[in-house]
C-alpha cells in the first residue's frame, strides 16, 4: 500500500501535511509519534472514516481514498481503532461475530473463529462475557481478535498498548508477530516506540502532521533525535 | 391494549436507540396503517389480521422511503432542526388525510370485532387478544433477529459504537434505513391490529405517539425490553384509571405518571444510562 | 448597532400605528391584527424557544389559560378583561412552573414532548369541568362594546392593542438579549453542560424564560378572546396552534428579535388568505401547507430569512 502526499485537515487545523508512507506486503510498519502528531488521523483516513484535503491512498494498485468505509474493510483494509471500540452490551463472541461482517470474512466465520480462539485462549474462555465488563488487555485482545476475524490482508492497530501493562503488551506484540508470519500486513501506530521498533522491518517517525524520520527499525532505534524525544535517552 | 402501544413504542425505541432521532410523526404512521387496514377491508374485504401481512411491508417501505430522503438529512442537524422537520412531517401528514379522507371516524366491522373468551371470572375481548399475542410474538421475533442475524447484530453494534461498527464494514446509511423502516413496520403491525379495536380518524396519531413516548421514556430510550414492559404496564394503567377515575382523564393520568417517573428516575425505570 | 436598530423600529411602529389610523378596510385591520398578535405571540415563544433553545409545542396550554381565565372571569363575574389577562397571565406563570419544575431536567426533545402532553392534558380537563368552562361546546362573550370591556365596534382599536402588545414583546426580547438573563440562555442553548460548569443556574434560567414566555402568550391569549368573542378547547390548546405559534419565528429566525417579526409579516397573510379561501372545501389544506412550509424551511434555512438575507448582505460586501 502506498500514500502518496496527503493532506488532510479538521476544519481550520492541518493535521497531516504532505505526509507519504509505504507499506510493502507481509511487512510490519511502524508510525511513531507523540499526541496529535497525526497519526489516528492517517489511519482514520485510509479507513475512510475522514476525507482528505488532497493526496492519493493507493492499495493493490488501485486508488482508495474516496471510498466508504465499508468498502475499504472488504478491499482488506482493517483498523484495530484507539481505545479498542468494542461493543460494549455484546458478549465476546458476537464482538469477534461482528468482527466478520463483511462479505468476504463471513463465510469462514466458523473457522476464523476457531483461529482467533487459538491465538487468545483467553477470549475462548469468556466467550460470553459482555464487552463492557472486561479488563483493558483483555478488550485490546477482543479488539485485536475482531479485526483478525476480518480476514485482513493488512491490519491497522492505533496504539495497541496504550494503558496497559507490560506483560500484556508482551503478549500482543507476540501474537502480532504471529499473526504477520501467517501472513498479514501489519501497521502500527504507536507511542511506544521501542516494543513497536523492534518488532518493525520499517519506521516513519510523525512530529506535527509530517513526516520527520523513517528507516529501517534497527536504524530508527539508534537515530539520536529519536533517542532523545521519543526515548529519553 | 398495552400491547399495542408496545408495539409502537419499539418501533419508536429502534429508531431512537441507533440513529438517535425522535421522530414525532412516528403516531402519523401508525395512522396511515390504520387507515390503510381499513381500505384493505373496505375495497377488498381482507380481514385486519390478515391485511397485516400487506399492511406491514407497506409500513415497512414508507418508512424506509422517508429515511433515505428525509431523515437521512436530519441525522446531522442540531437538535431543534430534527424536531422541527418531524413535526412539520407529522402536520403534513395528519392534515393531508384529513384533506383526502376528511375527519369522519372509520371502522372495521368484522364478525369477532365484539365476541369474547371467558375464563372463569375474567371476560376477555378477543381481538385484544389476538393483540396481546401478536404484540409478544412480534416482539420475540425482533428479538431473536437483533441477537442471531448479522443484520440484527449490526443494528444493535451501530447503537453501541457507531465508529467500530464502521469499522467491521457495516453500511451505516443501509443500516438507518433499514431500522427505520423496522420501526415503521412495527407500527405496521399495530396499525392492523388496532383496526378492530379503536377507530381511525386523521389525529389518532397523536394520543397514540404521546402514549408511546411515555412508555419510551418509562422503558428507557433505546432499550427495547423496556419498551415492551413499559407498554403492558401502560396498558393496565389505561385501564384501571379508565375504570376507576374516569374515561375521560386516562391521559392526564399518564402525564402525571410520565413526569414522576422523570423526576425520579431520568433514565425510565429499566433505563440504560444514555446520558 | 443595537440602539440604532431600537431607533429604526420605533419609528417602523409608528409608521404601522399611522397605517391602522388611515386604514379603513376591515379585512386588512384584521390582517395587520394578525400580523401584529402573531409577532408578538412568536416573541413570546422566542424567549423560551429561541433564546432558551428549549421547544415547547405546547405554548397553547398558556395561551389557553389566557383565554379561559380572563373570559370566565369576564363572563361569570364581570371582571374587566384588562385585570383578567393579568390574572391570565399569573395563572399561565404557575402553570409554567408546574410544567417547568419537573420537566427542564429533561433533555430537549423530552421536554417538547412534555409541552405536547402539557397542553393535552389541559385540554382534557377543560373539556372534562363542562359545568366551569363550557366543555367542548365553548364559551360565546356576549358583545358589549367599550374599553374596559376590551370590546369595540370596529377594529381599529384592537389593532392599535395588538400593536401595543407587538411592542412590549419587541422591546422585551431585545432587553433580555442584552441583558444577563440573555446571555445566559445563549450558553446553555450552546452547550448546557458546559454553561452549568461555568456556574450558571440554567434550571433557574429556563424556569424564568418560561414563566415570562408564558406570561405574554396568556395575555395574548386574553386579548384574542376578546377579539373574536368565542372560545372553546379545541382551538385554545389545540397542537396546531401550537406549532402555528412557531412557524412565524422559524421562517424568520429562531433566537432574534425581528425574525418573528418578518416572519410574521412574510407567513401570517398567507396563513389567513389560505385559511379563509380554502379552509372551507379543503378542510386541512392550509395546514398541510404550513407542514410543507415549516418541513422546507427548517431543511433549508434552518437560520431563518432574516439571518440569511444578512448572510447575503454580508457576503456581498466581502466579496
Amino acid at each position: 500500500m502506498e500514500v502518496k502526499k496527503v493532506n488532510l485537515a479538521y476544519g481550520q487545523m492541518q493535521v497531516l501535511k504532505e505526509v507519504s508512507l509505504q507499506v510493502q506486503e507481509r511487512e510490519i510498519v511502524s508510525l511513531i509519534g507523540a499526541n496529535s502528531a497525526g497519526k489516528s488521523s492517517m489511519l482514520n483516513a485510509i479507513s475512510g472514516l475522514v476525507p482528505l484535503a488532497g493526496g492519493e491512498i493507493v492499495f493493490e494498485g488501485n486508488p482508495i481514498q474516496s471510498l466508504p468505509s465499508h468498502e475499504i474493510i472488504e478491499l482488506g483494509i482493517i483498523q484495530v481503532p484507539e481505545g479498542r471500540r468494542i461493543f460494549p452490551l455484546m458478549s465476546v463472541r458476537e464482538n469477534l461475530l461482528m468482527g466478520c461482517y463483511s462479505r468476504r470474512a463471513r463465510p469462514k466465520s466458523g473457522e476464523t473463529l476457531q483461529r482467533v480462539f487459538e491465538l487468545f485462549p483467553r477470549l475462548a474462555e469468556r466467550r460470553d462475557q459482555l464487552g463492557e465488563s472486561m479488563s483493558g488487555g483483555e478488550q485490546q485482545m477482543l479488539a485485536i481478535g475482531r479485526g483478525l476475524m476480518a480476514g485482513p490482508k493488512i491490519l491497522m492497530l492505533d496504539e495497541p498498548s496504550l494503558g496497559l501493562a507490560p506483560i500484556v503488551v508482551e503478549i500482543i506484540f507476540k501474537v502480532l508477530q504471529e499473526v504477520n508470519r501467517q501472513g498479514v500486513t501489519i501497521l502500527l501506530v504507536e507511542q511506544n516506540v521501542k516494543e513497536s521498533l523492534d518488532i518493525s522491518s520499517r519506521g516513519y517517525v510523525l512530529e506535527n502532521g509530517r513526516v520527520v524520520l523513517e528507516g529501517v527499525g534497527k536504524d530508527l532505534l539508534e537515530n539520536s533525535h529519536l533517542k532523545k524525544a521519543y526515548l529519553g535517552l | 391494549m398495552g400491547g399495542i402501544y408496545a408495539l409502537v413504542s419499539i418501533g419508536l425505541t429502534l429508531i431512537f436507540g441507533v440513529m438517535n432521532v425522535v421522530n414525532f410523526a412516528h403516531g402519523e404512521f401508525l395512522m396511515l396503517a390504520m387507515y390503510l387496514t381499513f381500505w384493505v377491508f373496505h375495497y377488498f374485504q381482507i380481514d385486519p389480521y390478515v391485511s397485516l401481512l400487506i399492511v406491514t411491508p407497506a409500513l415497512f417501505l414508507i418508512g424506509a422511503v422517508t429515511q433515505k430522503y428525509l431523515i437521512q438529512h436530519l441525522i446531522r442537524a442540531e437538535h431543534y432542526t430534527q424536531i422541527f422537520a418531524t413535526v412539520g412531517l407529522s402536520t403534513i401528514m395528519a392534515n393531508a388525510a384529513l384533506f383526502f379522507w376528511k375527519a369522519d371516524y372509520r371502522m372495521v366491522k368484522t364478525s369477532y370485532v365484539s365476541s369474547t373468551l371467558t375464563f372463569s371470572d375474567l371476560v376477555v375481548s378477543y381481538p385484544r387478544l389476538i393483540s396481546f399475542l401478536v404484540a409478544i410474538g412480534i416482539t420475540v421475533l425482533l428479538f431473536l433477529f437483533l441477537k442471531h442475524t448479522y443484520l440484527g447484530r449490526a443494528i444493535r453494534a451501530t447503537s453501541q459504537d457507531i465508529t467500530g461498527a464502521k469499522l467491521m464494514g457495516v453500511n451505516i446509511n443501509r443500516v438507518y434505513i433499514f431500522t427505520f423502516g423496522l420501526g415503521s413496520a412495527c407500527v405496521g403491525v399495530a396499525g392492523a391490529l388496532l383496526m378492530p379495536i379503536y377507530y381511525a380518524f386523521p389525529t389518532v396519531g397523536l394520543h397514540f405517539v404521546l402514549t408511546a413516548f411515555v412508555v419510551v421514556v418509562l422503558g428507557g430510550m433505546g432499550n427495547i425490553t423496556g419498551a415492551l414492559f413499559g407498554g403492558l404496564v401502560i396498558g393496565v394503567v389505561e385501564a384501571f384509571s379508565g375504570f376507576f377515575i374516569s374515561p375521560e382523564l386516562k391521559e392526564a393520568v399518564y402525564f402525571v405518571i410520565f413526569v414522576l417517573v422523570l423526576l425520579v428516575k431520568p433514565a425510565g425505570l429499566f433505563g440504560l444510562t444514555k446520558g | 448597532m443595537r440602539f440604532l436598530k431600537g431607533n429604526y423600529f420605533l419609528g417602523f411602529l409608528i409608521l404601522l400605528a399611522l397605517l391602522v389610523a388611515v386604514v379603513e378596510n376591515a379585512f386588512v385591520l384584521h390582517l395587520l391584527i394578525m400580523v401584529f398578535t402573531s409577532i408578538a405571540l412568536g416573541l413570546a415563544w422566542n424567549i423560551i424557544g429561541g433564546y432558551g433553545g428549549q421547544l415547547s409545542f405546547g405554548h397553547a396550554a398558556f395561551y389557553g389559560i389566557g383565554a379561559y381565565t380572563s373570559t370566565m372571569l369576564f363572563v361569570h363575574l364581570g371582571v374587566t378583561p384588562w385585570l383578567g389577562m393579568i390574572a391570565g397571565g399569573i395563572l399561565a406563570v404557575v402553570a409554567s412552573l408546574v410544567l417547568g419544575m419537573p420537566c427542564f431536567r429533561l433533555r430537549g426533545t423530552y421536554f417538547t414532548l412534555a409541552t405536547i402532553a402539557f397542553a393535552e392534558v389541559l385540554r382534557i380537563l377543560v373539556v372534562y369541568f363542562k359545568e366551569f368552562t363550557g366543555g367542548s361546546i365553548g364559551i360565546v362573550l356576549k358583545f358589549n362594546a367599550g374599553f374596559l370591556n376590551l370590546m369595540f365596534k370596529n377594529r381599529e382599536p384592537f389593532a392599535y392593542i395588538a400593536l401595543g402588545f407587538m411592542a412590549l414583546t419587541y422591546y422585551l426580547s431585545v432587553w433580555i438579549e442584552n441583558s444577563r438573563l440573555g446571555y445566559y440562555l445563549t450558553a446553555l442553548k450552546e452547550n448546557e453542560d458546559g454553561a452549568r460548569a461555568l456556574g450558571i443556574n440554567t434550571y433557574r434560567c429556563k424556569l424564568v424564560a418560561l414563566m415570562l414566555s408564558a406570561f405574554l402568550t396568556a395575555l395574548i391569549g386574553s386579548f384574542f378572546a376578546q377579539y373574536l368573542t368565542f372560545i372553546e378547547p379545541e382551538s385554545e390548546f389545540s397542537l396546531g396552534l401550537s406549532i402555528g405559534m412557531t412557524l412565524a419565528v422559524m421562517i424568520g429566525g429562531i433566537g432574534t428579535a425581528l425574525g418573528p417579526v418578518i416572519g410574521a409579516f412574510i407567513i401570517t397573510p398567507l396563513q389567513e388568505l389560505l385559511r379563509i379561501y380554502i379552509s372551507g372545501e379543503y378542510q386541512g389544506l392550509q395546514h398541510i401547507i404550513y407542514g410543507i412550509v415549516l418541513v422546507v424551511v427548517v431543511i433549508c434555512i434552518p437560520q431563518g430569512v432574516y439571518r440569511w438575507v444578512l448572510e447575503i448582505i454580508f457576503k456581498k460586501r466581502t466579496a
